[in-house]
C-alpha cells in the first residue's frame, strides 16, 4: 500500500518535471546568470537582450511555429527575410517613401511564400525539399542582384533614417520592435490556438489523411500557412534592415537553425509535443538569455556556441528522458 | 490516396475502367521517369557539345576529385536516412555532419601542425568524428530526442569546438598522407578520386549486398515490424549515426588534403549534402535512398558546377540551377510516386 502511494507520488513528480522541465531550466538559468553577473538583471541589459536577441528571432520562430504545426518545415525563411530586406532597402535607396518600401518588402516575402505554397500544394513536393530548392534559388537570386553579395547601405538623408529612428525609439516605454513582436505573437496566437484555421492546421499536422477526408481544403489552408510564415519572416527582414541601416545579402539564413531549435524546444512544453506560441517564445527567450549570459560572464563567442549547444542538448535530454521514464 | 479508397469509391462495376486507368497511369510513370532521366541526359549532352574540354579525361577526373568530399559526407547522411526512415521531421537526419567534418579537419590539421605523425592525427580525427556520431546516437536512441533536434544541438557543439580550437583561422597542414592523396596516382587516376571509388564500392557492398544492409532498410521502413522480426533496432540506428561521424572524419582528411589546410566555414556544405542524399532517391526504382543513387546525384551536382565553369557562366547561377533542378526532379518523381502508389 505504502509502496504504491510512494510510486504514485514519484510518478506524479516525474510527470511534473517532464512537463515543466523547460520552465524549470529557464528559471535556473536566469538565477544562475543573475548571481554570476551583476549586470545581467539591469534594465539596460534586459532591454538589449529583448531588442537585439529576442525580437527578430521570435518573429521568424512564430512563422515556423505555424508551419511545424501543420506538419511541414520551411528552410527558406532566410530567403524571405533577405528578399524583404533587399527590396525594402533598394526602394528606400531609390528615393521611394517608407510606405512603399515596407509594402514592396512584404510583397517580396509574399512572393517567396507563394512559391513555396505552389510547390508544396500543386506540385506535391515535400516541404523539406521544396523549401530547400527555394533556398538555393533565393541565394542565387541575391548573388546575381548584388554582383556576388555586395551589401547595400542606407546613407543618411533617405527615409532610412526615420526607420532607423523608429527601430531605436520606444512607445510608452516599450521599444517599437518589441511592440511589433507583441502584435505578431497575439496574431499568431489567435490564428493558431483560437480560430478554425488553427484547428485545421493542427489537424493537418496530426493526421494529414484524416484532415483531407474530413473535408478540410488542405491545399488552401497549407498555402496560407506558408504565405503566413513568409510574411512574418518579411517583417523580420524589414526590422533587420531598419536596425542595421543596410541590406547584407544572405544574412537571413543565420536565423534558420535557431528558429527551428526554439520552436522544437517549445514543443516540450505541450503534452502532445505540439508547437505552441507560448512554447516558442519561451524557447527564443531561453536561447537569447543563454547567449547574453555567457557573454556577460566573459565567455568568448566561440565558447558561447559550445555552451549553447550543450545547454540545449541537456534541456532536451532532460525533457525527453523524463517523459520517456514517466510513460 | 491509396488503392483501397479508390476502389471503394469507384465500385466493383467500374473495375474494368479502373484497370484501364491504372494501365495509363503505369505508362505515365514510365514516361515521367524517362523524362527525369532525359532531363539529366539533355543537360549533360549540352555540356558535351558546348563546353570546351568537358569530356576530356583530365576534366572528368577533376570532377570526381571535387565530388569526393561531398560524396563521402552524403553516404553518411544516406545511411542515417535509410536507418531512420525518410520522414523529414521525425525520421533520420544528421544536421551535424558538415560541422563534424569541420571539427575533425581542425583536429587533424592542428595535430599535424603540432608535429604529431599521420598515424596519430588520423586516429584522433576518426575518434573525434565517431565520438560526435556516438553523441548523436546517444541523444536519438538513448534519450529519444527527435533526430532533427538532437543533431541540431550537436551541430552547435561541434561548430563551437572547431572555432575554439582554430580561433576561426586557417590551419595549414602537410604530411606524407596528404601529399600522397593530392599527387599520388594509380592507372592515371589520382588518389583522391580513388578514395571516392573505394568508399563507394565499400558502401554499396555493405548496404546493398549484405544481410546487414537489408536489415537496415527494414529498420528504416517499419521499425515495429523490424523489432517484431527480432532485429536489434536501437543498435542499427545507433550504428548509422556513428558511421555518419566516421564518414565526416574521412571527408575531413580529404578536405584537408585538397586545401592543404583546415578552413572555417565547412558548415555551409550541409545543404549540399542534404540535397545530394535526398535527390539520390530519384535514381532508385522504389524512390528509397540508395548509395548508388546518392553517388549519381553527387556526380551530377559536380558535373553541373563544372559545366557551368567551363561555359564561363557566373558561379552565382550554380546554386539557383541546382535548386531548380531539385524542384523539377522531385516534382516529376512525386507525380510518378503518386501514380505508383495508387496502382
Amino acid at each position: 500500500m505504502s509502496v504504491s502511494t510512494s510510486d504514485n507520488a514519484r510518478q506524479t513528480l516525474r510527470a511534473f518535471l517532464a512537463k515543466y522541465s523547460i520552465l524549470l531550466a529557464f528559471g535556473a538559468i536566469v538565477v544562475f546568470f543573475a548571481t554570476a553577473s551583476p549586470t545581467f538583471l539591469t534594465p539596460t541589459n534586459l532591454f538589449n537582450v529583448l531588442v537585439n536577441n529576442v525580437v527578430m528571432l521570435a518573429i521568424v520562430a512564430l512563422g515556423l511555429t505555424i508551419v511545424i504545426s501543420s506538419g511541414g518545415i520551411d528552410l527558406s525563411v532566410g530567403v524571405s527575410i533577405d528578399m524583404a530586406s533587399m527590396i525594402f532597402v533598394m526602394l528606400l535607396a531609390a528615393g521611394y517613401s517608407g510606405f512603399v518600401g515596407v509594402g514592396g518588402g512584404l510583397a517580396a516575402a509574399l512572393v517567396v511564400g507563394a512559391l513555396n505554397a505552389i510547390l508544396i500544394t500543386r506540385l506535391k513536393i515535400s516541404p523539406f525539399l521544396a523549401t530547400l530548392g527555394v533556398l538555393f534559388i533565393g541565394q542565387s537570386t541575391q548573388q546575381l542582384a548584388t554582383s556576388g553579395g555586395q551589401p547595400i547601405y542606407l546613407t543618411s538623408g533617405y527615409a532610412g533614417d526615420q526607420f532607423n529612428a523608429i527601430a531605436r525609439t520606444a512607445l510608452l516605454g516599450i521599444p517599437t520592435p518589441v511592440i511589433v513582436l507583441i502584435l505578431c505573437a497575439i496574431a499568431v496566437y489567435l490564428l493558431l490556438h483560437r480560430s478554425v484555421f488553427g484547428r485545421y492546421v493542427q489537424a493537418m499536422g496530426a493526421q494529414p489523411g484524416v484532415a483531407w477526408h474530413s473535408g478540410i481544403r488542405v491545399p488552401r489552408e497549407l498555402s496560407l500557412v506558408y504565405v503566413g510564415c513568409a510574411l512574418l519572416a518579411g517583417i523580420t527582414g524589414i526590422l533587420l534592415s531598419a536596425t542595421v541601416k543596410s541590406y547584407v545579402p544572405l544574412s537571413g539564413n543565420a536565423f534558420l537553425l535557431d528558429a527551428i531549435g526554439a520552436t522544437f524546444i517549445g514543443t516540450t512544453l505541450s503534452r502532445e509535443r505540439k508547437p505552441t506560441v507560448a512554447g516558442t517564445l519561451l524557447g527564443v527567450l531561453l536561447l537569447a538569455v543563454v547567449k547574453n549570459g555567457l557573454l556577460l560572464i566573459g565567455w568568448n563567442f566561440y565558447w558561447q556556441q559550445v555552451g549553447i549547444g550543450l545547454l540545449v542538448f541537456l534541456v532536451l535530454a532532460a525533457s525527453f528522458g523524463l517523459r520517456r521514464a514517466s510513460h | 490516396m491509396s488503392a483501397t479508397t479508390l476502389h471503394t469509391e469507384i465500385g466493383a462495376s467500374d473495375e474494368k475502367q479502373a484497370a484501364a486507368k491504372n494501365a495509363s497511369r503505369r505508362l505515365g510513370t514510365i514516361v515521367v521517369r524517362l523524362g527525369a532521366i532525359a532531363a539529366f541526359a539533355a543537360i549533360m549532352l549540352y555540356f558535351v557539345v558546348f563546353a570546351p574540354g568537358f569530356t576530356s579525361t583530365f576534366n572528368l577526373i577533376n570532377v570526381v576529385e571535387q565530388s569526393a568530399i561531398l560524396g563521402v559526407l552524403a553516404y553518411g547522411m544516406t545511411m542515417v536516412i535509410i536507418g531512420g526512415g525518410s520522414d523529414v521531421t521525425e525520421g533520420g537526419i544528421d544536421l551535424s555532419i558538415a560541422a563534424n567534418m569541420g571539427l575533425c579537419a581542425a583536429v587533424y590539421a592542428t595535430l599535424l601542425s603540432m608535429g604529431y605523425g599521420d598515424f596519430l592525427a588520423v586516429l584522433a580525427a576518426l575518434a573525434v568524428g565517431m565520438a560526435i556520431g556516438a553523441l548523436n546516437a546517444l541523444a536519438v536512441v538513448g534519450l529519444g530526442i527527435l533526430p532533427l533536434l538532437a543533431t541540431l544541438a550537436v551541430l552547435n557543439v561541434a561548430a563551437g569546438m572547431e572555432l575554439t580550437l582554430t580561433q576561426n583561422t586557417v590551419v595549414g597542414a602537410t604530411s606524407p598522407l596528404l601529399a600522397f592523396l593530392v599527387s599520388g596516382s594509380f592507372l592515371g587516376i589520382s588518389a583522391l578520386a580513388w578514395a571516392l571509388v573505394l568508399v563507394s564500392a565499400i558502401m554499396i557492398a555493405i548496404v546493398h549486398y549484405t544481410s546487414f544492409g537489408l536489415r537496415l532498410f527494414a529498420v528504416g521502413g517499419h521499425p515495429e515490424a523490424a523489432r517484431a522480426a527480432g532485429i536489434n533496432v536501437p543498435f542499427y540506428i545507433s550504428f548509422t549515426y556513428v558511421l555518419s561521424g566516421f564518414c565526416a572524419a574521412v571527408a575531413s582528411i580529404l578536405t584537408v588534403s585538397r586545401l592543404s589546410a583546415s578552413t572555417p566555414g565547412s558548415g555551409e556544405l550541409l545543404l549540399s549534402v542534404l540535397a545530394a542524399a535526398l535527390l539520390g532517391t530519384v535514381f532508385s526504382r522504389r524512390f528509397v535512398p540508395t548509395i548508388g543513387g546518392t553517388l549519381l546525384s553527387v556526380l551530377f551536382i559536380g558535373l553541373l558546377a563544372n559545366g557551368f565553369q567551363l561555359l564561363n557562366v557566373s558561379s552565382y547561377w550554380v546554386n539557383g540551377v541546382q535548386g531548380a533542378l531539385i524542384l523539377l526532379v522531385v516534382a516529376v518523381t512525386s507525380f510518378a510516386r503518386g501514380s505508383e502508389a495508387s496502382r
